[in-house]
């Protein structure tokens, strides 16, 4: 199955996108999409075109506390980068992402502070935002905090459910430790309130969005061949 | 009692798992953490009826013996050890087996070599310079001068691939691996 997975490469994270690439290949992903902050410093991509079998993506993430910021580099980043990320940091933001169809993926911070609300969620169905989760957290904590964090997740798993929106589940990488092979990824997603079908599907959307992204549109649902 | 009965008894899966780590991790050490990552994971409960025992680890290659039906939890406690005493690890499961003989022939190859500490060489790129710690096969540890190349992800060492750095230095000296 072709599984996906996003990801920081150094600078941002600690190691660069060609080990990135061979530990991924190693464990199973088709693909990887680097998803840094400013995608123009990655250290060396070229570097991982030598690594066969992987297709590597730069994709984008965006990071910003205030609407217009965060509409500023969506418009910056949406020509050039066949995938683009929205890390959720305010409530206001992750509502201007969902209604934002040039947004591909929201990653929302599960915490009990910040819920997922309903008009975000409609919002989100109607541009197609996928929304991701993030399954960082249950590797890093430990005791309450996880156990916070499992339960804003399964809310806002629920409330995805009802609206039908689209899942995305990553381990949001920053060094090839934190990689996890697809299926331990998998088991994982299941202790967090996955189905096993849901959580294998939201492993390879993210291919499945940069496939669509990089056909030339020139309206919805008309394609220039 | 234990029951003699074969139908009775509890049937068992053996899991092969490799282990990357920044440091040298002792068996007791990782059997320590595994034990607590199900504790915290799935509480005495769940970890009663999934008794786990390391069957053998080496430093790199590990089989770990669970409960037929909690395969699945067994992975995930696997996957959220993210660190061993202060150091990054990454425990990555290779496959599921039903012996211990067909696991050993199949997923535990022989120990690759991997050079020792602090090789001695440097690297010095614009973007990055630091001391090579260890190099296995393509995979290149280097210890950044800069600490703060590595803040956020909790890492010692960076890692890169000979790729990354093939042709960088200007007194690179053609060893076979390509620095």
């Amino acid at each position: 199955m072709s599984f996906y997975e996003c990801l920081k490469a150094y600078p941002e994270g600690s190691a660069s996108a060609s080990r990135l690439a061979l530990t991924a290949k190693r464990l199973g992903y088709r693909g990887l999409i680097i998803c840094n902050q400013e995608p123009s410093k990655v250290f060396r991509p070229e570097a991982a075109d030598r690594i066969k079998g992987i297709s590597l993506t730069i994709g984008a993430e965006i990071k910003a506390t205030n609407i217009r910021a965060l509409r500023g580099r969506i418009l910056a980043l949406r020509g050039s980068y066949p995938f683009l990320a929205v890390q959720g940091v305010t409530e206001e933001t992750v509502r201007a992402a969902c209604e934002d169809p040039s947004v591909d993926l929201l990653l929302h911070p599960c915490d009990g502070r910040r819920p997922f609300t309903i008009a975000s969620a409609r919002a989100a169905r109607l541009n197609r935002v996928a929304i991701g989760f993030d399954l960082s957290p249950l590797m890093r904590l430990r005791g309450s905090s996880r156990a916070r964090w499992l339960e804003a997740t399964k809310r806002n798993l629920k409330l995805a459910r009802k609206f039908d929106l689209a899942l995305v589940i990553t381990a949001n990488a920053r060094s090839h430790l934190d990689l996890r092979a697809p299926r331990d990824l998998l088991a994982l997603a299941e202790v967090a309130g996955f189905d096993p079908g849901e959580a294998a599907a939201a492993l390879q959307l993210p291919g499945k969005l940069v496939e669509l992204n990089r056909k030339k549109w020139l309206g919805p649902g008309v394609e220039l061949l | 009692m234990r029951s003699r009965l074969p139908v009775l008894r509890t049937r068992r899966r053996y899991l092969a798992f490799a282990l990357e780590a920044e440091g040298e991790i002792q068996p007791n050490e990782l059997m320590g953490e595994i034990h607590s990552s199900q504790f915290s994971l799935f509480g005495d409960a769940g970890a009663a009826k999934n008794r786990l025992k390391l069957i053998s680890f080496d430093g790199r290659f590990g089989l770990l013996r669970c409960h037929h039906i909690y395969i699945q939890d067994t992975r995930a406690i696997l996957a959220s050890i993210c660190s061993i005493n202060g150091i990054r690890v990454a425990l990555r499961t290779k496959g599921v087996f039903g012996t211990i003989k067909s696991a050993t022939e199949k997923y535990i190859p022989q120990l690759g070599k991997i050079s020792a500490e602090n090789d001695g060489r440097r690297i010095e790129l614009e973007e990055v310079s630091g001391w090579i710690i260890r190099t296995h096969g393509l995979e290149v540890d280097l210890c950044p001068d800069d600490r703060n190349k590595t803040k956020g992800s909790d890492t010692r060492y960076l890692g890169l691939t000979s790729f990354d750095l093939c042709g960088g230095h200007e007194d690179a000296d053609g060893t076979p691996d390509g620095l």
